[in-house]
């Protein structure tokens, strides 16, 4: 559940601040996110759409789309700041020390060349691997993924294999190096229900395997409950709740997490009860409200949440779990 | 939707051999008619223009001026031109000069074409700017004018250095004018020709470069020239296989109107231009001079534009039945 005893985290994030170009100038999309991933550990980051999950996770190797541009914060990865890198650096890292694994498995695999020569690539370049040998490694790696009969599939064309296989191809593929971080985005969205329990069953094994921290993003808590050890809850592009996965669940603290846990459906309801939702949606960038970004949405909101930003704190009595709301820290203190 | 019960041991696919998207679109190319017909016209005109000269019942340049200006019969199918010279060895012949041009024209202009339209597209900004400016400069420019200015501005200079050069060296390279044809025929023609296939491929890079399997390929560290050659230009291929197939035969047209002005292929090299321009001041007592070579180009044209459009359908799965 806990961390090693290594206490310099492998990814620190701290402060990072995303904006977005438009018409009416620049506009906020993430707004000094904090996080910490510990060396085997799994985090999970989770929000809803548009909260800057994916964009804090690929402007990590810095793949933004053209304009979106990270303005402020840094990003040390294993005592490196990955936004100072140089461009040939940061090659190496890209795929040989943080590998990534992609939402949409349709199209995230060139149609044009085969499964092998995907897999192969990244092989040959970052490890210098004759074609040979990244051939063996290619056919270990899909079996490793639990690909039946990896000695066919490697010459088979991303459009022959399934959804759910091609994602255990991109799962390879974002392992081949043997990354020190894998981060998932999204991996299991466009995948049926009993394909994403695969996944995530294999991913959890994997990481055991092959001892590497894992950054999963997602907007579906109960997914990943069984997977992370820690889950950062990302609104409007800052982190409100940071917690161990276990206490999350049990002691929800902030009140978008509270509304994101009452809104997964149980099997225990005895009546057909409404699903519950949280009312409202997230602002648009560039409309942020003054204070807390969350308080036009929240019942408990109190004068001090129109007025300025909480910071995360942490909860008294816990380990790790820290949480950035001015109402549940001041009935915490209370109750202290 | 076929009601064959279905296996469901078979739907992995796992004995079958892959079927790669090239072979799918051969087979759907086969299904058309007159892409079929059009390949197959290609195919002999290919065949033609490899083993013409061992095909044709007499030389090309061989004058037999006892039978001037004869009309078809079988000893000269197509007749004979005001010098004799057989006219059906001289198409046959011309076939080998127009797949020449066609094929030396349409590979530098596609190099140059594919090359800076990927990198224009792929990068962006500035150098997109600078490669879109000279595109659009060279597009505005009438073609014919652009050659016939650079052939007659370059021409007797360059044969008067070649001719300097072999006064020099005695290097009997420099004796060959034929050099200075081919450069210039082929270079202009070139330089008229890319600006259609760089905008072509940029058009395909810019759609293609934001596709999830490029930022997939970025996130593996690939370097940029890896991922254009391995990534987007294959993927972009299937429209300039399309464009080359048309832009075949437009060359071979282009070459014969250039040897119609006079600025192309020079006599006695045989080529359908040069002959048609011929033929056309005599076409009122000798239609044959004219209707031979005129007939082999338009055939020529119009097989290389049917595989072209068969080629369109059969690599666009979506966009036809």
């Amino acid at each position: 559940m806990t961390a090693p005893a290594d206490n310099k985290p492998l990814l620190d994030v701290r402060g990072l601040t995303i904006e977005i170009e438009t018409r009416r100038g620049p506009a906020i999309i993430v707004d000094g996110i904090n996080l910490t991933v510990g060396k085997g550990e799994t985090v999970g980051v989770v929000g809803e759409s548009g909260c800057g999950k994916s964009l804090t996770m690929l402007s990590l190797v810095r793949l933004l789309p053209n304009k979106i541009k990270v303005k402020g914060g840094t990003a040390e990865f294993a005592g490196r700041d990955l936004l100072k890198m140089s461009k040939s650096e940061l090659r190496q890292v890209r795929g040989g020390k943080i590998g990534f694994v992609f939402q949409d498995p349709m199209t995230s695999l060139n149609p044009v060349m085969r499964i092998g020569d995907q897999l192969c690539e990244p092989l040959i370049y970052h490890r210098n691997m004759s074609k040979a040998d990244a051939r063996k490694r290619a056919i270990e790696l899909l079996r490793l993924v639990g690909i039946p009969g990896p000695e066919q599939r490697i010459t088979a064309y991303p459009h022959e294999l399934s959804g759910g296989m091609r994602q255990r191809v991109m799962i390879a593929m974002g392992l081949a190096c043997d990354p020190e971080l894998l981060i998932a985005d999204e991996p299991t969205t466009a995948l049926d229900v009993t394909i994403q329990a695969q996944i995530v069953d294999l991913v959890k094994d994997l990481r055991k395997k092959l001892n590497m921290s894992v950054v999963w993003i997602t907007h579906d808590l109960a997914l990943i409950a069984g997977l992370v050890d820690r889950v950062a809850v990302l609104y409007a592009g800052t982190v409100v709740e940071d917690a161990p996965v276990g206490e999350l669940f049990a002691r929800p603290t902030h009140p978008y997490t509270r509304g994101l846990l009452a809104s997964i459906p149980k099997l225990s309801d005895e009546q057909a009860s409404r699903l519950s939702s949280i009312g409202g949606t997230p602002p648009e960038p560039g409309r942020r409200p003054k204070g807390c970004p969350f308080a036009p949405r929240c019942a408990l909101a109190e004068s001090v949440c129109h007025e300025s930003v909480p910071v995360l704190e942490s909860v008294a009595g816990t380990s790790g779990h820290r949480v950035a709301c001015f109402v549940a820290q001041r009935q915490m203190k209370e109750a202290a | 939707m076929t009601m064959t019960p279905v296996n469901l041991s078979s739907t992995v696919a796992d004995d079958e051999p892959p079927v790669s998207l090239w072979r799918d679109a051969w087979h759907r190319l086969l299904r058309n008619k007159l892409a079929v017909a059009g390949l197959a016209v290609v195919i002999l005109l290919a065949f033609v223009a490899v083993f013409g000269p061992w095909l044709t019942p007499y030389d090309f340049l061989t004058q037999d001026l006892a039978a001037r200006n004869q009309a078809p019969s079988l000893a000269h199918l197509f007749g004979t031109d005001d010098l004799g010279r057989d006219v059906f060895s001289r198409v046959v012949y011309g076939t080998r000069t127009a797949f020449v041009v066609a094929i030396v024209v349409t590979t530098i202009a596609v190099v140059i074409g594919v090359t800076l339209g990927a990198m224009a597209g792929y990068f962006g900004g500035l150098f997109d700017r600078i490669v879109m400016w000279f595109t659009d400069m060279t597009m505005s420019v009438p073609n014919l004018l652009l050659v016939v200015v650079i052939n007659a501005s370059l021409k007797t200079p360059l044969t008067a250095w070649m001719e300097a050069r072999y006064q020099a060296t005695l290097n009997p390279f420099y004796r060959e004018t034929i050099w200075v044809d081919f450069l210039l025929v082929f270079g202009s023609m070139a330089l008229i020709s890319w600006p259609p296939y760089a905008r072509l491929v940029r058009a395909q890079v810019l759609s293609i470069r934001g596709r999830p399997y490029v930022t997939a390929a970025r996130a593996l560290g690939l370097t940029n020239r890896l991922i254009l050659i391995r990534y987007i230009v294959p993927n972009a291929i299937g429209p300039l296989i399309v464009s080359v197939s048309a832009g075949l035969g437009t060359a071979m047209v282009l070459e014969s109107a250039f040897s119609f002005l006079g600025v192309g292929v020079n006599p006695p090299t045989p080529s359908w231009g040069n002959m048609i321009s011929d033929g056309l001041r005599v076409w009122q007592h000798y239609p044959h001079l004219l209707a031979a070579p005129a007939a082999v180009l338009g055939l020529a044209t119009v097989a290389f534009s049917f595989l072209g459009d068969g080629l369109n359908d059969a690599l666009n799965p979506r966009g036809s039945k």
